[in-house]
């Protein structure tokens, strides 16, 4: 699946508002990065009722991020150096190190270069879980792109998708049925 | 009549526009540097524009037309969240300073949603100390049109601006509302949302001209811009004040940006040349705005005379 292959937005009797927001989704998504990791995006705006809500699809599921994905790994003289090759994660790699080994066994002699005095190797570490980042990331943005004063909200996430209302009033079982119900024939027309 | 302008150029001999403009009879209203520029808004008196035109010429300065100078203007948005900031009403904000208006950015405690949106009785008052007030809303029409209660009870011109078209009779209360400047998630760069911020900018001249004629119908006993300068020569505490711009003036007024408890009695012992005092010509009481002072002057069928 494509970025945003699918993209629709319903917004009954609020032309404008259906096109403006399709510029704001974007608009929000584009700045947190979460464009290319979203396949299918469908959007239901009553404003009668008034609420918000949008399905998604994500593209794949992203590994967690090891040591040997952030740097390259070698053996050196009483234990492993690291040579970080994206300083992003630099605070995640130090804080992991730190946690397994002990800040007495970890150095950094340069900027991009670490020290391990221990003999386990330190390749399969997990440095940081990049799927759950991305799902904290997708929460922010929904919460964004929905009007601020909807602040009756209910989030849905499985493994691959998400579904997001949010709305003046209380959110019943019913009104979640019900637009359940919208997407679901949005998704098929 | 004095003209609104707006001097911009280098800090060397600048002093020298701020002479030739009190020499003229005119006021100095705001002086901005910014390392070695300088912003400079004058009222200067249309006859001697000329006179000012050819200094600034010499000097490799600009000298525009500011409509809006010596007004505040109040932008106010539902809130200070991401949802409401700060795109669209800091750009309406700035677009508003740079035609010389006075604007402050009010985000409303609990302005959101469309059923639980309200607006309290001291933001309700703070507005009203403004000339004018523009409310930043949204996309939907619905809500543009259900929300007119939180200005409703606003006695100074509210211009409305929303994104799509909506018919002004149904909204009762506004005094004109601009479309096309919804809720947008990037700052206006397009010539199309750039062409809107000047409507705005209009409908807010229109809205304060309105003003202006009606208290024209009945003339404030001095005007603002000689009390912003006796009380900037009599008062000198207010060296001493913060703020960037210690008076700001209104049209019917000014705001003193100092502790009202500690000097609005000196605010109110000002003398003016012709021997009356601030306080027998204006009211000076305590803003809604921090702990400041705000004067209002009287209009003449109060005090039965003009100066």
């Amino acid at each position: 699946m494509d970025p945003l292959e699918v993209f629709k937005i319903e917004a009954p009797g609020e032309e404008y508002g259906r096109r403006k927001y399709r510029e704001v989704l974007l608009d929000i998504l584009q700045d947190l990065g979460l464009v290319r990791s979203i396949g299918k995006l469908l959007v239901y705006v009553d404003i009668e009722k008034p609420l918000f809500s949008a399905y998604g699809v994500m593209r794949g599921h992203l590994p967690p991020l090891k040591v040997e994905d952030v740097g390259e790994v070698a053996r050196a003289e009483g234990g492993y150096q690291i040579k970080v090759d994206d300083e992003e994660h630099m605070a995640d790699l130090l804080k992991v190190l730190w946690a397994t080994y002990g800040r007495e066994k970890v150095e950094q002699p340069d900027r991009d270069i670490l020290t391990v005095s221990s003999e386990v190797p330190p390749n399969d570490l997990v440095v940081t879980d990049v799927d759950q980042e991305f799902r904290r990331d997708l929460t922010d943005a929904l919460i964004r792109i929905a009007p601020e004063g909807f602040r009756n909200r209910r989030n849905e996430m499985t493994e691959n998708s998400f579904f997001f209302i949010a709305a003046e009033e209380t959110l019943t079982p019913s009104l979640i049925e019900e637009v359940k119900e919208k997407i679901r024939g949005m998704d098929h027309a | 009549m004095l003209e609104p302008v707006m001097f911009t150029g280098g800090i060397y001999k600048h002093d020298l526009v701020i002479e030739l403009v009190e020499d003229l009879g005119g006021y100095v209203l705001q002086k901005n540097v910014t390392q070695s520029e300088i912003i400079l808004l004058l009222l200067v008196p249309s006859e001697d524009m000329p006179t000012l035109e050819a200094l600034v010429k010499e000097l490799r300065g600009k000298l525009t037309r500011a409509p809006l100078a010596g007004t505040e203007v109040a932008v106010v948005t539902p809130t200070l969240a991401i949802h409401h900031l700060p795109h669209s009403a800091c750009d309406i904000a700035e677009y508003l300073r740079r035609n010389g208006a006075k604007s402050n950015m009010l985000g409303l405690a609990r302005g959101v949603g469309r059923e639980i949106a309200q607006i309290t009785e001291y933001e309700t008052d703070l507005i009203n100390e403004h000339d004018a007030a523009v409310f930043s809303y949204g996309n939907f029409a619905r809500c543009i049109i259900e929300k007119d209660r939180l200005y409703r009870n606003i006695t100074v011109p509210v211009v409305v601006t929303g994104g799509p078209e909506i018919d002004p009779q149904l909204l009762p209360y506004a005094y004109r509302y601009v479309s096309a400047v919804g809720r947008i998630a990037h700052r206006s760069r397009k010539a199309s949302e750039l062409e809107m911020l000047d409507r705005i900018v209009e409908a807010v001249g229109s809205a304060l001209d309105k003003n202006r004629s009606d208290i024209e119908k009945d003339p404030l006993t001095t005007s603002p811009p000689r009390v912003m300068d006796a009380v900037r020569e009599q008062v000198p505490e207010l060296e001493m004040s913060f703020s960037p711009l210690p008076i700001a003036l209104n049209l019917n007024g000014c705001r003193v940006k100092l502790p009202y408890e500690d000097f609005h009695q000196a605010v109110e012992r000002v003398t003016f040349d012709e021997g009356v005092t601030l306080g027998e010509i204006a009211q000076v009481k305590p803003s809604r705005m921090k702990s400041y002072i705000l004067v209002r002057i009287l209009p003449m069928s109060e005090t039965g005379f003009v100066f």
